[in-house]
């Protein structure tokens, strides 16, 4: 490739040329060999190669396609500034190959008015990142569940939606309202299906690994029952406001999947996503376990034994595994898979989840709940697609067009390559790989399970409307 | 990464099979040598280490039956009991074996210590290892603890019970008491967990040593407290198989050990047990039920009891019961463990 004249991030893009690269545009359903130019941050043209000219390019090697959009991130900034800064944040975005985040209003103090949104607002005034910030706000006033936070007044200070993710709208009843006010000012609440009273001091997903390990157990029904309450308020809203819309986030189980597959057939209006580390790692990790969750899986889709074919091959209990909802099963990994796939999932969304060390160095059972996730989302996405599990167009889609199918326009342009448009982009290496470890992790939070691993996919650069967001030290030499 | 696990570089032999047990001190020529830092559980212990503990706890027993029951082996060394969980037998039986080997033993009392002030755990045994701390001997109440410990210490880490999930010596004591009436073997003999087995790091930790030895293993309770371990059954992890019921009868039936597991009353709370008085009536270990089992069965607990609850007083203090065995065989198993550990130090 040959790049560029512009120097730092966070300045205009003055020119890049890349040639015989693999463009993906899944806006325009379309990928294959290609050139781009990049002039004054404006993506000047978009070139598809074709007979000779295409020769050699394949989709293993550099690849372009519209930065990523992650709809589910949490910066800790106020309240945590820690484990997570929204400039760290950004800045490890970036790194992740993403152009746009959405945050979740569970800071402390939440986003849950105006004054928050005005509080976040003047941070990001501030950014010398480019990264578009977006974000939601709480569904009841201080996340407490009971009371309908100024769900109007965040509307007009330009939130996304509406969650109290961290936790689940607590009460249908509440949920219900949230979902006619919000359908009325047309955002959707995006909630994070759990029920409480079946996880209870939950620690790993129950099954196997957590019997073994004595880790009390997290059930799959705890996500159905709460998917089975969320889709019943939908579809009884629906009559009194159509535009009600129900995302729900980090779905983990093949039950919970099950029900939203058959609420699509329905045409119920949800869309859903998933977090990378339930389709590629699973409860086996907790074990010890260090394989990609599609190879846990015998021929017919059970779940290995990893005690009887010697994969544990790490201490067992490390927290940065634990995370809410939980590794799941080989099997309800696989059913994420089969999700995104038939286009149940719209989305992969990372749930970036910072903590500082205190919070995390402790026993399994005492840790805090999430894995930073936000630098290695496209790496585990690309060992998927490098397995021949999942194929690269529909990985970009999950991270660019599934995030616009769920939030609409009001993230911005950029889910395709569009010729004359603000350039908002992603160059990453199929071929390079790079070590997850505190050093190379942007993020303040250093809680990563993957640490120590090398990840495929390593990302050149990110630009965002035309000015650099990331780039990687190689392009310097 | 691994250090809780990983399995040092050794000469371990494996014991020629059949060889007969009670190898004691007088084989030490052709006794394998102990491979492992810690023992954090019983699922990493191979054969032949769990004879090497069983061979150094018969010349143990040895030690324990003279006038003075003490040897030099841990002269000089720091063994520190770290319990952040109530127990008075495990606490003083690790006392014990620590002093009769000579070793300087430090107990930690987490209530009157600068735990209570919100010091966490990595920092507690960093702090410990500056203080002279060798051994650290730790009981806690969330699973998986000791491995953290395992991560941040110097020395050789004991887990003495980790929340749900291990408890190492006990299961070596149990089997050592069990060898001593059945002998090395246990092919073809049914051992019976009958009790809360979900809250139980007695049973996980039996799980492994019972099967291993070829036990016939049978796990009982009422179904809420069993659950998971279907699965752990069925896939019979790196293939150890046993058998799950709630059929308290088919269990006892030609039983050749029952060990009983205790019912906490905090199980009613969370809507586990309808009443004690239910449990007792259903799973409780009489004297009526143990009729089911074999004429020379015999009886366990690992402590403390609920005398009444999940075993009759006529059964706990009954000819059949082996329960004191148990506790005084665990100062010669946990003095093989320190011995074991220490060793590598030495």
């Amino acid at each position: 490739m040959s790049a560029v004249a512009a120097t730092s991030v966070g300045q205009p893009v003055a020119d890049l040329e890349l040639s015989r690269a693999w463009l993906v545009d899944p806006a325009g359903g379309r990928e294959g060999p290609g050139e781009i130019i990049v002039t004054n941050g404006v993506l000047e043209a978009v070139n598809w190669l074709e007979g000779d000219e295409a020769a050699g390019v394949d989709e293993r090697g550099v690849v372009v396609a519209p930065a990523f959009t992650d709809l589910h991130a949490h910066f800790r900034e106020p309240g945590n500034e820690a484990a997570e800064t929204i400039a760290t944040g950004t800045a490890a975005a970036a790194h992740g190959g993403f152009g746009t985040v959405c945050l979740m209003p569970n800071t402390d103090p939440p986003v849950d008015g105006r004054e928050g949104m005005a509080r976040l607002d003047s941070v990001v005034a501030g950014l010398s990142s480019p990264v578009r910030v977006l974000a939601y706000g709480a569904v009841t006033a201080r996340s407490a569940g009971e009371e309908l936070a100024p769900l109007g007044e965040l509307a007009d200070a330009g939130v996304v939606g509406y969650s109290d993710d961290g936790s689940p709208v607590r009460s249908a009843a509440v949920l219900r309202s949230a979902l006619l006010y919000g359908g009325m000012l047309g955002l959707p609440v995006v909630d994070h299906p759990e029920d409480l009273g079946l996880t209870s001091g939950a620690e790993a997903h129950e099954g196997l690994v957590a019997t073994v390990l004595g880790l009390r157990g997290w059930p799959a029904a705890a996500e159905a029952a709460a998917v089975g309450r969320d889709l019943a308020v939908l579809a009884d809203v629906l009559a009194d406001e159509p535009r009600a819309r129900l995302h729900l986030t980090h779905v983990s189980t093949a039950p919970a999947l099950d029900l939203i597959r058959s609420a699509k057939a329905a045409r119920l209006p949800v869309t859903c996503d998933i977090a990378p580390h339930h389709l590629a790692l699973s409860d086996e990790w907790l074990a010890g376990s260090r394989r990609w969750a599609w190879e846990a899986v015998d021929s017919v889709g059970r779940a290995r034994d990893p005690w009887t074919d010697g994969s544990l091959v790490a201490a067992p209990f490390d927290s940065s595994l634990r995370v809410n909802p939980p590794l799941r099963s080989p099997e309800d990994a696989a059913a994420c898979l089969a999700a995104l796939l038939d286009g149940t999932a719209d989305a992969v969304a990372t749930d970036h989840a910072p903590h500082t060390s205190v919070d995390k160095d402790v026993e399994f059972g005492l840790a805090a709940n999430g894995i930073s996730g936000i630098e290695t989302a496209l790496g585990l996405l690309i060992a998927g697609v490098d397995a021949g599990r999942l194929p690269l167009l529909r990985a970009i889609e999950a991270m660019t067009l599934g995030a616009s199918r769920v939030l609409g326009d009001r993230i911005g342009p950029g889910s395709g390559l569009v010729e004359g448009e603000q350039a908002t982009l992603v160059v990453f290496d199929r071929a390079d790989s790079w070590e997850v470890s505190p050093t190379n992790l942007l993020s303040l939070g250093k809680n990563s399970p993957l640490l120590g691993l090398e990840l495929p996919g390593r990302v050149l650069l990110t630009i965002v409307d035309g000015q650099f967001a990331y780039r990687d030290r190689s392009l310097d030499a | 990464m691994s250090v809780g696990l990983e399995r040092e570089p050794s000469q371990a032999v494996e014991p020629a099979s059949g060889q007969s047990d009670s190898g004691g001190a007088g084989r030490a020529a052709e006794r394998p040598t102990w491979p492992h830092r810690h023992l954090l559980d019983t699922d990493v212990l191979t054969g032949g280490d769990v004879e090497l503990v069983m061979a150094t706890a018969d010349a143990m027993k040895q030690v324990l039956a003279r006038p003075i029951p003490t040897v030099p082996a841990l002269r000089g060394r720091n063994v520190t009991l770290l319990f952040y969980e109530a127990s008075t037998r495990t606490r003083v039986s690790f006392e014990v074996a620590g002093k009769n080997l000579s070793a300087n033993v430090v107990n930690i009392a987490t209530a009157a210590s600068s735990v209570t002030k919100g010091e966490s755990l990595v920092d507690t045994v960093r702090t410990l290892e500056a203080l002279g701390a060798q051994l650290l001997v730790i009981r806690h109440g969330v699973s998986g603890a000791p491995y953290l410990a395992a991560r941040h210490f110097g020395g050789h880490i004991v887990n003495a019970g980790d929340g749900w999930h291990a408890h190492p010596t006990q299961a070596l004591l149990d089997l050592y008491t069990i060898r001593e009436r059945l002998g090395q073997s246990l092919a073809g003999r049914k051992v019976v967990v009958l009790g809360d087995v979900l809250h139980s790091r007695v049973a996980r930790s039996n799980v492994w040593t019972l099967t291993a030895a070829g036990a016939d293993l049978w796990l009982c309770g009422p179904a809420t407290l069993l659950r998971g371990f279907e699965a752990w059954a069925r896939v019979g992890a790196a293939g150890r198989r046993f058998t799950v019921t709630s059929d308290v009868n088919a269990a006892l039936r030609d039983a050749d050990v029952v060990m009983a597991l205790r019912v906490q009353r905090e199980r009613m709370a969370s809507a586990l047990v309808p009443s004690l008085r239910e449990y007792a009536a259903r799973f409780g270990l009489t004297a009526e039920r143990l009729e089911l089992a074999r004429p020379e069965a015999f009886v366990m607990h690992p402590g403390p009891m609920n005398e009444g609850v999940e075993i009759a007083p006529a059964v706990a203090e009954g000819p059949r019961s082996v329960i004191t065995t148990q506790v005084a065989n665990g100062v010669a198993v946990r003095m093989a463990v320190l011995q074991l550990l220490a060793g590598r130090v030495a």
